[in-house]
């Protein structure tokens, strides 16, 4: 590479092979080899992962999107009959009929909500729609020439679905002659006598500002103060979008204006609901082969709730994960139902054995088998291997509905606890689980020590509520999947004995009234004992206190009552948390096919750290540019055949707050020019040396690394330190 | 002029002054027009409506041309031109074409010399105020329409604004002026209780299903019943608001609760005491949102407190943001509220002795003029923000997209605005206001576990 040029100079593309500095060459996952283009090829496309991985993200995103349309729906419905509504009303005055939707900030379909009531009020034929962007609306008279044309144009755009040539003609007559600087109240109001004067043709116009926070205050109080003096000849209805609250609109709108609206109000659900929803029904669903490990999830929820409550992020992120699984190689395409992984058992390589035989949980697996010969034929033979897979294959599913539905019982039980300790919602309980044993956690024995302070009726009816909903979810989720029977069978009878034991601290209460009687018998009894002398009282008092005592201590242990619940919470234990909530760890073998938990990768590339990326790039160019005559030994060195800007940045980080040019440029020049020639040099800089600095300085200040000094000559200032 | 006046008088109460010297100036077209008319007054005083039924009245009665603009509407010339030539000369249809004053005064005359049987022309311009913004000829043209047209013509300004307000360095014309007064008490009541009859119909229609109801209502709703009413709603709200379409609709919002214990029959219709008791409290709370112009249909009454608390405590709680976010806001707040000398010394744990000298200790004395609190925000720059950001947040965050994006979030809800150097982000010269007050910060910081208090100077 040619050092004179520098990184501003446009893009490389390098296809020599090179690896990067300080990664293995020989990589644990083996991908296919990237096209140079940005989309992908055939041979991968035709992949089996890749069928995989786009059948999967298509079911996923089918349900989030009905999610979020179903969720929708409700306010969209009120939003659609308050449109239509202003219709029938007839309102002498000028008042402008407003709703004001509340739709949160961040929210990722602001813009398809309204896309959404469009398509609505377009199907009942009811009213013409336009939206207004607050990038459109800089001036009130682009507002108006926007609102004009849009929707005229709106009215053209109808007109041509149906089809009908009349129609078409009028539209085309009125589309040639509409030019944007004819875009004016006068002409609105002419186009909508000429078209919808008669009675049955009427329609509402509706003008949506989808973000109201973002226009123009001068330009919005105008704008509104026009459409609510043409109420009276045209349906103006107004649709405000706001992020915020309500306060924003009575902050934007003086008085003056807002007595010309009639203002009602509409709330959409939270973002965070919203994000539970898509967790519980899509991302903890047991319909779907592929799961994220703990502490993935809890990075994904992390961003949502710390940086900017957006959904559609959250799922680009989940999209992200699921094709990183997917990629890691061929052996991922059984990540599916278990008759279609079948199916691709058999067309895996021999590499793609491999790729099984190194997964991390392999390892125990080929350690606990007994017989050497299987122990050699399971490593090498890889039609044994394809024998054994199906089970494994099955194991591993079995696991995962199994541990979903303990996941449901342990919810139930534990969420509505004071304080929750292990988490109030599913997803958190799930993070938990996963990340470690639970059973070994302070959290948990916290837990199970509130639920043995519970009275009896709260107990029987908390763990009765628990078995429903686990019954339930047996019933309506498990059941209609492949290995839904397998799974069920296991664990109803489990179920089963706990009820069993619950029935039986529902008896013990018998018990313990009756072992009440004899104590009450025998105090009567010790009553009667005459007493001759005052220490002989004494005496016996005494005596009486330490036999209470003693009873007291052999009765907490006989406590039928006791008894019973702390055997109900011992089967709880073992039955259901033992055996289904393990940890990542503990779960059966090649479960990393099933559970994606590579979050460095996702870290990396999810999270953009625009100054370390650009620390990184400059003092250390061969990460990125993977060319030989940029290779260092150790970061810290400087070589004169780097880029000139990473020469210069790697010096100033050297200096102090304050940096002299003329030093830095001496310096620069011992790097960069020849030792041979330093006699010479030393007398005057070259020309092209002093050039190349000049570039790179400037370069520098660009990106904000430094700026010139107004109080000293020749000097820069470094604006980070 | 007299039947102008006489239709007009029912609809407009406390206005026949106001009516008869209009009926005087442009209530006949058979007389001379005057050149201009001004009618000044508050809003809510009936200006437009009272203009829009007269020119009606003149319109129907009389051959009298009647054009009615908004201002706010004729962003340019041209715009208002061609309404006015379409409103005074509607034949021309789509050929219409104006493009300057000279050019509407010339059609205006040739359009006028064809139709000889319109003998007056009327126009009026609502929101006048906006005239001044317009072209430097616009205001004295139509001035002095009458003379350049040779018409009879007469131009009507609307405005909040008095007359003296329209200054112009060559002079303007003289103008006749005509000034609406807001309602004094009386007169509001009387407004308000014009229109018992309609009430009382929509009453009627109401109950018409329940017959025991509809009995009470016809027995109870009477002319002294509904001004006592009224008697009772001025008491309260004419102190806070004078505006009488607001007090009308306030009114009728109110008036179901008031008839309630008469319908069920716990309280007799003449006993007014009563009814006050009863209605007291729910008219000082409806007081509370006599601006607020929020509707609400019937099935949602029962979230009527809920969702219509204005207070700052119930804003922070319901504005969603994320939690470095609200971080972001308070850093934000603090750095908008104290000097930037004073940054060491909160945010950093060793920031050494600080020798005590008297000039030190005079500056430190508090006055109430001098707190930040009160004087306002000052700016600050992005830098300065984020190390702020991470002094107060105890956890280690990365300097991420996420939260770089966050500021720009933050400026999109108007709760922080660039004050300078909006396009030089990139150089680091860019700088930022906090736009909340401290009521709304103290509530945030509450939320997220932060006594902000404790790192605002004036409170130190």
């Amino acid at each position: 590479m040619d050092p004179t040029i520098s990184v501003s100079k446009g893009c490389f593309v390098y296809k020599n092979g090179a690896t990067r500095a300080g990664k293995k060459a020989a990589s644990k996952r083996k991908r296919p080899a990237a096209e140079s283009s940005s989309l992908l090829g055939k041979e991968v496309v035709q992949q089996p992962f890749y069928e995989e991985y786009r059948k999967a993200w298509n079911q996923i995103n089918d349900h989030i999107a009905d999610l979020q349309h179903r969720s929708y729906a409700r306010t969209l419905e009120q939003l659609v009959d308050f449109v239509v509504g202003q219709a029938e009303r007839d309102t002498p005055d000028e008042v402008l009929p407003t709703a004001a939707l509340l739709t949160g900030i961040n929210q990722p379909d602001h813009l398809s909500q309204f896309t959404a009531l469009t398509q609505r009020l377009h199907a009942q034929r009811a009213a013409m729609v336009c939206v207004l962007q607050s990038r459109d609306c800089a001036t009130l008279k682009a507002a108006v020439e926007t609102l004009v044309f849009g929707l005229v144009e709106d009215n053209a755009e109808v007109e041509q679905m149906e089809d009908e040539d009349e129609d078409e003609d009028g539209a085309e007559r009125d589309r040639k002659r509409l030019r944007r600087s004819q875009c004016t109240m006068k002409q609105l109001k002419s186009w909508y006598t000429n078209n919808f004067d008669s009675e049955q043709k009427r329609r509402q116009l509706v003008v949506i500002l989808p973000d109201f926070e973002c226009f123009n205050a001068s330009v919005l109080q105008d704008l509104i103060l026009i459409l609510s003096a043409h109420c009276g000849s045209l349906p103006f209805v107004l649709v405000l979008g706001v992020a915020t609250a309500m306060t924003a609109v009575h902050g934007t709108l003086p008085y003056h204006v807002s007595s010309k609206i009639r203002l009602r109000v509409f709330q959409t659900q939270a973002a965070p609901t919203g994000l539970n929803e898509v967790l519980d029904k899509v991302l903890l669903s047991p319909k779907y082969a592929f799961h994220l490990s703990g502490k993935t999830f809890k990075f994904l929820t992390h961003i949502f709730l710390y940086y900017d409550f957006s959904i559609h992020g959250f799922i680009q992120g989940f999209k992200y994960c699921l094709m990183e699984h997917f990629f890691g190689g061929n052996a991922f395409a059984l990540c599916t139902d278990y008759s279609k992984a079948l199916g691709r058992i058999k067309q895996l390589t021999h590499e793609d054995m491999e790729t099984i035989r190194r997964l991390p949980s392999f390892r125990p697996y080929v350690e606990q088998i007994n017989d050497c010969k299987r122990i050699i034929a399971v490593l090498t033979d890889d039609d044994y291997l394809k024998k054994k897979l199906p089970q494994l294959l099955r194991d591993c599913l079995l696991h995962f509905l199994l541990f979903r539905c303990s996941l449901e019982f342990l919810t139930e039980l534990v969420g509505d606890l004071p304080r929750c300790p292990l988490g109030k919602l599913r997803r958190e309980l799930y993070v938990n689980c996963l990340n470690r044993a639970i059973i070994s956690t302070p959290e948990y024995k916290e837990c199970l020590q509130m639920l043995s302070f519970l009275s009896k009726d709260e107990f029987v009816a908390k763990v009765n509520r628990a078995l429903e909903r686990t019954e339930q979810f047996l019933v309506e989720e498990i059941a209609p999947l492949e290995l839904g029977e397998a799974c069920t069978a296991v664990l109803r009878p489990k179920l089963e004995a706990i009820r069993l034991a619950v029935d039986e601290v529902v008896k013990a209460t018998m018990a313990t009234i009756t072992t009440t009687s004899p104590n009450e018998t025998r105090q009567a009894t010790d009553h009667l004992t005459p007493v001759a002398s005052r220490q002989e009282l004494k005496d016996q008092l005494l005596q009486r206190s330490k036999e209470d005592k003693m009873r007291h201590q052999l009765n907490t242990p006989t406590t039928q009552f006791g008894r019973a619940l702390q055997k109900t919470l011992q089967l709880i234990e073992t039955q259901i948390v033992q055996d289904h909530l393990r940890a990542l760890q503990d779960a059966p073998p090649i479960h990393e096919l099933f559970v994606f938990s590579d979050i460095a990768t996702v870290r990396r590339n999810i999270i953009g750290a625009p100054r370390a990326a650009l620390h990184t790039a400059l003092n250390n160019p061969h990460f990125y540019m993977q060319c030989k005559c940029c290779e260092l030994q150790d970061q810290s060195l400087l070589v004169g055949t780097l880029p000139d800007l990473s020469v210069v940045y790697k010096l100033h980080l050297e200096c102090g707050r304050m940096i002299n040019l003329f030093d830095w440029l001496q310096a620069f020049r011992s790097v960069v020019s020849d030792s041979d020639h330093e006699e010479v040099a030393q007398e005057q800089i070259d020309p092209q040396i002093q050039a190349r600095f000049t570039r790179a300085v400037a370069e520098l200040q660009f990106l904000g690394y430094i700026k010139m000094s107004k109080r000293k000559t020749d000097h820069a200032t470094r604006l980070t330190w | 002029m007299e039947a102008i006046c006489s239709s007009l008088e029912p609809l407009f109460p406390c206005r026949e002054a106001a009516i008869e010297t209009l009926g005087e100036l442009i209530g006949d077209s058979s007389e001379t027009y005057p050149s201009a008319i001004y009618l000044f007054g508050h809003s809510g005083t009936g200006k437009t409506a009272l203009t829009r039924a007269f020119l009606k009245e003149c319109g129907k009665r009389q051959n009298v041309r009647t054009a009615h603009l908004n201002a706010i509407e004729c962003y340019t010339t041209k715009i208002m031109l061609e309404i006015l030539l379409d409103s005074l000369a509607p034949d021309q249809g789509d050929a219409l074409k104006v493009d300057n004053m000279l050019d509407f005064v010339e059609q205006l005359r040739r359009q006028a010399a064809t139709r000889v049987e319109d003998q007056g022309f009327l126009i009026a311009v609502d929101n006048a105020e906006r005239l001044r913004d317009m072209d430097a000829n616009v205001l004295p043209v139509l001035l002095r329409l009458q003379e350049l047209t040779n018409l009879n013509l007469c131009v009507i300004l609307l405005s909040q604004l008095p007359f003296e307000k329209f200054y112009n360095k060559t002079g303007l014309s003289e103008i006749v002026c005509l000034h609406l007064a807001q309602y004094n008490k009386a007169e509001t009541q009387r407004i308000l209780g014009s229109d018992f009859q309609q009430v009382r119909n929509q009453l009627l229609e109401q109950f018409a299903q329940d017959k025991k109801r509809l009995e009470i209502c016809q027995e109870a709703v009477t002319e002294d019943f509904y001004n006592n009413y009224l008697n009772l709603f001025l008491s309260v709200f004419y102190k806070a608001c004078r505006d009488v379409p607001e007090l009308q609709l306030t009114a009728r919002k109110c008036l179901s609760t008031y008839l309630e214990p008469v319908l069920d029959g716990t309280v007799d219709a003449t006993d007014i005491s009563r009814l006050w008791r009863h209605i007291a409290g729910p008219l000082r709370s409806a007081l509370t949102q006599i601006y607020m112009r929020i509707e609400k249909p019937a099935e949602e009454v029962e979230d009527f407190t809920a969702i219509e608390d204005q207070s700052v405590r119930k804003l922070a709680q319901s504005l969603e943001l994320p939690y470095y976010a609200k971080f972001l806001l308070i850093a934000a707040f603090l750095a908008s509220h104290n000097a930037a000398k004073q940054d060491k010394r909160l945010f950093v744990k060793h920031h050494g002795k600080q020798r005590k000298r008297m000039q030190t200790v005079n500056a430190r004395a508090k006055t109430t003029e001098k707190m930040s609190t009160t004087l306002g925000p000052k700016s600050f720059s992005i830098d300065r923000l984020l190390a702020i950001f991470y002094a107060i947040l105890e956890e280690k965050v990365g300097l991420t997209c996420n939260l770089l994006s966050q500021i720009s979030t933050l400026v999109h809800l108007n709760l922080l605005s660039f004050v300078s150097g909006e396009q030089n982000i990139m150089e680091g010269s860019a700088r930022l206001q906090c736009t909340i007050g401290l009521e709304f910060v103290l509530q945030i910081g509450k939320v997220v576990g932060f006594n902000v208090r404790q790192y605002l100077c004036d409170f130190m």
